[in-house]
């Protein structure tokens, strides 16, 4: 018996970071609503998408996420007047300056759930788990890591 | 008259006058290197040089001498000889209001680029930056020193931005992760940067719940990683972080990349005029977004 899942058998680990306003509760709408959304995303509540700095973003992949998703308002509906024009403007550049350093840059994804769109909502973590369970596990975190520290993660248990 | 005559001159005369305290210039020190130099007093004014050498980019020393002090005292005013380059670093840190376009007299020379002495004793060389450089006079200044000089008729590609984005995703993360693995987080590309100005930075608080402070290669790529982003759009491309890195990382090429995608999406080049960078700012119409 294999210790290590099968490429098969992968389950990407997704960090969502979920407007309350907004995308958080179109994530209790998707659950309300009983539609299928993919248990692979650890949703985080955040006030607001601006609230989202690079480092947060850094800190997931660093700790092992395959993929991490933000969420907010529609452009125009911010609570805050602009925080998801913030957002809008930094996730595109840091994917840029990640992509750069070697990460895949689907891994990363921006995009706005309104309160009322729990359909939108599950169709965009479906479409993000599948695409990221195509690219694979996520070599970020292992690969910084040094020998004797990934051995005691393997030994830990991976996965 | 030559350009380190005309800047003692006008050195002379703004101190003499009391229009400034300070003159932020270059000096060839004891062992003939060109180094920073601060002249308080017009006796002082023969230390003021100019030359090939003067790579420093002297707007780092701006917002700390600027600090405006009690109610009720003037500001203080300096004077600091730029380059066309460093002038840019003015432009972002005025967008900032770092301190008051009043407080700071600028002594813009025209720059036929820096030399760099080479480690083997050969003939000493133009720098990649300036090898690349098309902005040959200052973007702000009080005085103009010198007079526009003629470009090369070719000007360097940014070979080495490029072989790196010709590789794949993989091949990224070993060469960066080769390049980080020298970091000893000594943190002089920081200090060397005119935009790292932050009283408290975030990669150095032991408090700080999202960035580690220790030198696991992980932490110390995030502290890279986040070092670039923190400038993107504001970064002037002076590459002092480059020059002063002990262990010889290339972290020039994140700033580049960034300034050519903030160039890409947004259309902005840092410190081509006192605005702020578009990456602080709200979305205008034509700016996309997902």
């Amino acid at each position: 018996m294999s210790i290590e899942p099968g490429p098969e058998a992968f389950e990407p680990r997704l960090l969502g970071f979920l407007c309350t306003w907004c995308s958080y509760t179109g994530a209790d709408l998707a659950g309300t609503a009983r539609l299928m959304v993919p248990s692979n995303l650890r949703a985080v509540r955040v006030p607001c998408s601006g609230r989202v700095p690079p480092e947060l973003i850094l800190k997931a992949f660093d700790n092992g996420a395959d993929g991490v998703l933000v969420l907010g308002c529609h452009i125009g509906e911010c609570h805050y007047d602009n925080g998801n024009h913030r957002a809008a403007k930094r996730v595109p550049t840091l994917q840029s300056l990640l992509a750069f350093a070697g990460l895949e840059p689907e891994r990363l994804r921006l995009d706005w759930v309104s309160a009322s769109e729990g359909e939108r909502f599950a169709r965009i973590v479906s479409e993000f788990t599948e695409a990221v369970r195509r690219l694979g596990p996520c070599h970020w975190r292992w690969a910084a890591m040094q020998p004797e520290e990934s051995h005691l993660e393997s030994a830990g248990g991976r996965r | 008259m030559s350009h380190t005559e005309a800047i003692r001159a006008r050195a002379r005369q703004l101190l003499e006058e009391k229009q400034v305290s300070c003159v932020i210039g270059y000096e060839v020190g004891p062992r003939g290197r060109t180094r920073p130099t601060f002249i308080y007093a017009p006796d002082q004014i023969d230390r003021l040089v100019w030359n090939s050498a003067c790579t420093h980019n002297l707007t780092r020393y701006l917002p700390g001498r600027l600090k405006v002090g009690k109610p009720g005292e003037p500001p203080p005013r300096v004077a600091v000889v730029v380059k066309p380059c460093d002038s840019r670093a003015i432009h972002v840190l005025l967008a900032e209001s770092q301190f008051g376009r009043e407080q700071v007299h600028v002594i813009g020379v025209a720059c036929e680029g820096i030399m760099d002495a080479r480690s083997d004793g050969g003939q000493a060389e133009l720098q990649a930056r300036c090898r690349r450089c098309r902005e040959r006079m200052p973007v702000l200044a009080d005085d103009v020193i010198g007079e526009a000089p003629s470009l090369p008729a070719e000007l360097d590609p940014d070979e080495d931005l490029a072989r790196l984005e010709a590789m794949t995703a993989a091949e990224r993360t070993e060469f960066w992760l080769a390049q980080f693995d020298r970091c000893i987080r000594c943190y002089a590309c920081r200090q060397a940067c005119p935009m790292c100005n932050c009283p408290i930075c975030l990669f150095e608080r032991d408090d700080s719940l999202w960035v580690g402070i220790g030198i696991r290669l992980n932490e110390k790529r995030a502290f890279h990683l986040g070092r670039a982003y923190h400038l993107a759009g504001r970064c002037i491309g002076c590459d002092e972080c480059e020059r002063v890195c002990p262990m010889h990382i290339p972290i020039g090429l994140l700033n580049r990349h960034l300034a050519a995608e903030v160039n890409r999406a947004f259309g902005f080049q840092a410190g081509v005029a006192p605005v702020l960078g578009p990456l602080v700012t709200v979305l205008r119409d034509g700016e996309v977004h997902p």
